[in-house]
């Protein structure tokens, strides 16, 4: 199963889901992301790394639009998803969060339920027409976050009394439900413990069956771990993109390899 | 609207192309967001409509009608004998000097040629009933003046200042018995003469409140003596032991049940409806002390326990917020722990201190409820304390209760001087407020 | 004022003993005073502490005291005989009082000796006569009993006082000896002054204590008098209340507590929408600029004393909603008849407690996490969706405690519902109708002339406990339910 898209895979056995071009992003008088061009594959992991501060969450968070709910913030470029600008006017952001979703850093589950959690998202889009319906969105969605079977008990038990561990596939879980394309993931793995890394890390592997996803990681291991691609971000620019292997065993630029070799960060 | 097998339904469309389910979500959107903005606009709608209320009915407050005209002090109403003996002077009682008034306004009819129909007594009720005492007053200061013709100045009839306010028409006193059309008439004449005009009226804020029948000589001048004995209370007491238990709960007190209590207790004391501090106060100072009803002393003791919740609250915020690094280093140089309180950290929190102090003070002096179950309403507050005892002890009123004993009157004219009254408390508290606003923007200090 | 005087004579006594105090120390160790334990003002203050403290104590405590003990010793003096029906001993009391007063007065003006005034009787002088010389009125002529036991209560007082001063100087001069002989080096004195400093913190913190103590057995006492004298079910489970000072009247709480909570209803009715929508508007969509504008503006509302809203809802709203809703009004229905209105009282009361729920709502709204917001808006939700679905739920329990606490300052409001509710106590559902509230009610049987042995006075007291205990339960409430809800996000 995973042969076809063993890491190393080459470029144009993919298509293009995500296409930025000369992306700019400020915070106030901060200039945040210079000139970002990038093509991210579709059905497959791509990671970005940097240190601290070099514009990888930011240029993230671009991708569906939620710097928009920072006053400061402006963007300038164009992104793509699937050829159209996702910064046109007549995007509603709305409607593009629910076929990009994202998963943050901190698990950040609802004060609710479990069910109530995931059904959420399907819930605001009219997603399901009956209760029914919901149900079984439900259920394949905390299915295919790797949860189902350990909340499968208690559904109306509320989603922040899980462990940390459990509460990050919970929100991994709310967000397949609405059906996105891509799945945008902030250091999804930062506040947890190893064993819980590795089971959301075993999960990532999974999701690329079906949608793109894109994940921010200080770990260069993770990166190296979970993805196909790999971007380098540096003081708001993109260093280098490539495939992971590629990255971390012959990076071209200078400033990759001390990365990599720890020499900054 | 999507088929439960591919739940991806219209979402699967184009970013570019809006769908109808969005559109609607949209103009929730749009409908919440006015809410919103319709909840601030009303609040603040309600605002101006306040401030323009107070401002509109209570400027009047400040300007009065005032006649100005020649008195003759005539010796042969006044000291039939003729030798100035103060004692049979103080003999001739108000009812003594009013003829002197009409035989004034007849002068003035005379020489200006105001034509009339009215007698003389009806112009002179056109005057306040306060007239004749100002006259007589004035003669038993300077007897010597009795004989000669003197400028006064007097104030107008309530109804007659309406009129030239614009509160008295000839349509509203259609049923009113203390003045008639003629007398407008009369007054009209008497301004063309530039004998009755408006002016500002210092009187109304040093001056005393008068009886029912004189609104146009009430002022709020000894009202606002009675709150400044009673703000003086509040300091006094409210300061010192307010810091006082703020320095003990925050520095000092064991982590323990009896602390708990005290601090749950403060919190809810905060919220304790103001009136049932009134109860306490006369329980209590009042009915078992046996002070004095009245008194500014008294308003200010359950003024200072109404607010010492506050200071406490507000005080013990600023000893927060001084850092432990600064208790540690005094420690560390061998203070004791009253020390380090006392010598740094007590002045380090001074200014938040006297901030919440100054609020809690302006909160003080608007209070109503409680003033009146100890009996700061009810009666004329007439005399300037002359000293700090007098001041504290003897019967006074207080701005807030002198306004609530203008609203029940039943006169209108008295409504003006109530929201006159306002403007005057009002200048107060944002006067306070701006000082403790002042006070925390120079002084605050960032850690 | 021999208080003033006695008080004096202490801090002069202290003032001397900070000085003798300090002095000997120093004298103790020879002049160099880095040989003494503590610094030598502490020295100095422990001494006048040490005469301050006790004689001070000693003069607050007999103060109190003292009062108690010469009207119960009095009390007895007067025979049951004397005390008319439907009255009580308070009333009797109160005339003794009044007399002894009187007596007091007429020999400081010097119209009659000290002597005379221990002597007289009733029998034979005219007392009445005599006090109204000095300015005393009395209601009624002195019975022989009254005057003696008014004599009584002179005299008690009178060597009461002089045994204070006695016993209070004494120990003020016990004191000063005292520390006198420790004052020498080797005392610690900071260490006790400071003690001495901590108690009286301590002694300030407890206020607090000692007010809410004060305030429940003020009421307690005299509600217990109250329900001497009129039946408890009647007050609490009456459907009338007609207070007549000729006696008899019907006091039950039942119309007074239906017309708070009917005005505080419509209070909170114009308050929470727009106190909490203006809550969400700040917190959730305003820009800084138009924060640091509107929410000032707002508080200002809240800082403006009740009195001008009472004048607002007399003058203002009461006559505006009779324009509207009276006979003769534009709309033409005559619903309303009067200015105060149940509507009047609530609609102003609402004004001033916007900025009240919407301060509240406001900190308990920001304290909602923003990862969660995230979390919504990441899904695809609008603002208003996550607000609605999320950010409401999760900050409901705080912002129900503050919906309560302003139930809690509604029911408790004086001045507007006594400028605007009116004064008509009734069961009516219409809110154009005159209606009377429990703090309405408190200020004009306490404001009144009537003496505090009847019902009709008394029931003040009992209205103010049941007050004080409705508005504290639902500050208790509120305050658990807003800790509980802060300590889920710390």
């Amino acid at each position: 199963m995973f042969d076809a898209q063993r890491p190393g895979d080459t470029v144009d056995q993919k298509e293009t889901k995500i296409s930025a071009r000369n992306v700019q992003v400020y915070y106030g008088d901060t200039h945040a992301i210079k000139d970002v061009n990038v093509d991210i594959e579709s059905k497959s992991v791509t990671a970005f790394i940097g240190p601290s501060g070099c514009g990888k969450s930011t240029f993230l968070r671009c991708i569906n639009r939620m710097n928009d709910t920072i006053d400061i913030c402006r963007v300038q470029g164009d992104i793509l998803l699937d050829g159209e600008d996702i910064y046109d006017k007549k995007v509603d952001p709305v409607q593009l969060r629910a076929k990009v979703g994202m998963v943050f850093q901190k698990p950040n589950p609802f004060p609710k339920s479990i069910y109530d959690n995931v059904a959420y998202g399907p819930r605001i889009h009219g997603l399901a027409r009956s209760r029914a319906d919901l149900d079984v969105i439900v259920e394949k969605s905390l299915r295919r976050g790797a949860i189902w079977d350990e909340v499968k008990d208690r559904l109306h038990a509320p989603g922040t009394g899980l462990s940390g561990g459990q509460q990050q596939r919970l929100c991994i879980a709310r967000a397949v439900a609405t059906e996105p394309e891509v799945l945008l993931m902030d250091e999804p793995c930062s506040a947890l413990d190893p064993i819980a890394t590795a089971q959301v890390e075993e999960l990532i592997d999974e999701l690329r069956n079906q949608y793109s996803v894109v994940i921010v990681t200080h770990s260069m291991q993770q990166a190296a771990r979970v993805s196909q691609k790999t971007a380098f971000f540096h003081l708001g620019n993109l260093v280098e993109y490539g495939d992971t292997s590629q990255i971390f065993t012959n990076p071209k630029d200078e400033r990759t390899e001390s990365y990599i070799t720890g020499r900054i960060g | 609207m999507s088929d439960a097998t591919t739940p991806k339904g219209e979402l699967q469309s184009s970013i570019h192309h809006m769908s109808a389910r969005t559109k609607r979500r949209n103009a929730a959107e749009r409908r919440f967001r006015a809410y919103g903005i319709a909840a601030i606009a009303i609040g603040l709608l309600m605002l101006v409509t306040l401030v323009y209320a107070i401002l509109s009915k209570g400027a009047g407050a400040f300007s009065q009608s005032f006649v100005t005209m020649q008195v003759e002090l005539q010796e042969a109403k006044l000291d039939k004998k003729g030798n100035r003996n103060i004692e049979e002077i103080k003999k001739v009682t108000t009812f003594g000097y009013a003829p002197l008034i009409k035989d004034a306004f007849e002068k003035v009819v005379g020489d200006r040629g105001i034509e009339t129909d009215l007698k003389s007594k009806e112009m002179a009720a056109l005057l306040s009933k306060s007239a004749a005492s100002q006259l007589r007053e004035y003669v038993i200061a300077n007897p010597e003046k009795i004989g000669e013709t003197i400028e006064f100045r007097f104030l107008a009839n309530s109804r007659i200042d309406g009129y030239l306010k614009g509160r008295v028409t000839r349509e509203s006193i259609a049923n009113d018995k203390n003045v008639n059309a003629e007398q407008l008439d009369f007054a009209d004449q008497l301004i063309n003469a530039g004998i009755l005009e408006k002016t500002f009226n210092i009187d109304f804020i040093i001056g005393a409140d008068a009886s029912d029948q004189r609104p146009e000589a009430a002022g709020i001048g000894v009202a606002m003596m009675g709150s400044l004995f009673m703000m003086l209370t509040v300091l006094a007491l409210s300061l010192p032991i307010g810091v006082a238990a703020s320095i003990y709960l925050e520095e000092f007190a064991p982590k323990n049940w009896i602390t708990d209590v005290i601090e749950v207790n403060i919190s809810n004391l905060a919220a304790v409806p103001s009136i049932v501090f009134g109860i306490l106060g006369l329980a209590v100072f009042i009915n078992y002390m046996h002070l004095p009803q009245s008194a500014p002393l008294v308003g200010g003791l359950v003024l200072t326990l109404m607010t010492l919740p506050t200071i406490i609250i507000s005080t013990r915020a600023s000893l927060k917020a001084v850092p432990p690094s600064i208790r540690d280093a005094a420690l560390g140089v061998g203070a004791s722990r009253m020390q380090s309180v006392f010598h740094h950290v007590l002045p380090l929190a001074a200014p938040g201190i006297l901030t919440g102090t100054i609020i809690g003070l302006a909160q003080a002096l608007g209070e109503t409820a409680p003033l009146l179950l100890i009996g700061m309403i009810g009666f004329i507050a007439s005399n300037m304390p002359q000293t700090i005892g007098e001041g504290l002890l003897s019967p006074n009123s207080a701005m807030p209760a002198q306004i609530y004993e203008w609203a029940k009157r039943a006169d209108p004219a008295f409504y003006e001087r109530a929201w006159g009254g306002i403007i005057i408390l009002l200048i107060f508290l944002v006067s306070m407020n701006t000082l403790a606003v002042i006070l925390r923007r120079r002084f605050e200090r960032r850690w | 004022m021999p208080v003033f005087w006695l008080v004096l004579i202490l801090l002069a006594l202290a003032v001397a003993g900070y000085f003798i105090g300090r002095i000997r120390a120093v004298n103790s160790v020879g002049g160099d005073s880095r040989v003494l334990h503590s610094l030598p003002v502490y020295y100095g203050a422990s001494a006048a502490i040490s005469v301050l403290v006790p004689a001070m104590g000693l003069l607050a405590i007999w103060l109190l005291a003292q009062p108690i003990l010469v009207e119960r010793s009095v009390s007895g003096m007067i025979p049951s005989s004397l005390i008319p029906d439907g009255a009580n001993l308070n009333l009797v009391m109160a005339d003794v009082r009044r007399v002894a007063e009187g007596l007091n007065v007429a020999v400081q003006q010097g119209a009659i000796s000290n002597e005379q005034a221990r002597t007289l009787r009733a029998e034979t002088s005219d007392i009445r006569a005599v006090l109204g010389q000095v300015g005393v009125a009395l209601g009624q002529e002195v019975r022989p009993e009254v005057l003696r036991a008014a004599q009584s209560y002179r005299n008690l007082s009178a060597s009461g006082a002089l045994a204070m001063t006695v016993t209070v100087l004494a120990l003020a001069m016990v004191g000063l000896g005292v520390s006198i002989r420790i004052s020498h080096g080797q005392f610690r004195a900071r260490n006790v002054v400071e003690r001495v400093i901590l108690l009286l913190l301590m002694a300030a913190a407890s206020l607090a204590i000692l007010t809410t103590i004060g305030i429940v057995f003020s009421m307690l006492f005299e509600s217990i008098n109250f329900f001497r004298l009129h039946s408890v079910s009647d007050f609490f489970f009456g459907a009338t209340w007609a207070p007549n000072f000729r006696g008899d009247s019907d006091l039950s709480i039942l119309p007074l507590l239906w017309g708070t909570l009917y005005i505080s209803f419509i209070a909170l009715l114009v308050a929470v929408p727009i106190g909490l929508f203006a809550a969400i508007f700040l917190s959730e969509y305003a820009g800084p600029k138009t924060r640091a504008i509107a929410k000032p503006l707002l508080e200002i509302l809240a800082g403006i004393p009740t009195i001008v809203y009472g004048l607002f809802a007399l003058l203002t709203v009461g006559p505006l909603l009779v324009s509207l809703f009276g006979q003769s009004g534009t709309l033409g229905v005559n619903w309303m008849s009067g200015a105060t209105s149940v509507l009047t009282a609530g609609a102003v009361m609402g004004i001033m407690l916007v900025p009240f729920v919407s301060s509240l709502s406001d900190d308990i709204i920001n304290a909602v996490p923003q990862s969660i917001r995230d979390g919504s808006l990441g899904l695809g939700a609008t603002p208003s969706e996550t607000i609605r679905n999320v950010v409401i739920p999760a900050a409901l329990p705080g912002i129900v405690g503050a919906i309560l606490l302003a139930a809690s300052r509604a029911i408790g409001e004086t001045m507007i519902v006594v400028m605007g509710a009116g004064a008509i106590a009734k069961f009516s559902l219409s809110p154009f109708d005159s209606m009377t509230t429990i703090t309405t009610r408190i200020v004009s049987q306490l404001t009144g002339d009537g003496d505090f042995s009847s019902p009709e006075t008394l029931v003040a007291f009992a209205l103010g406990l049941t007050l004080f205990v409705l508005t504290l339960g639902l500050n208790v409430l509120a305050l658990v339910i807003v800790r509980k809800y802060r300590e889920q996000y710390e």
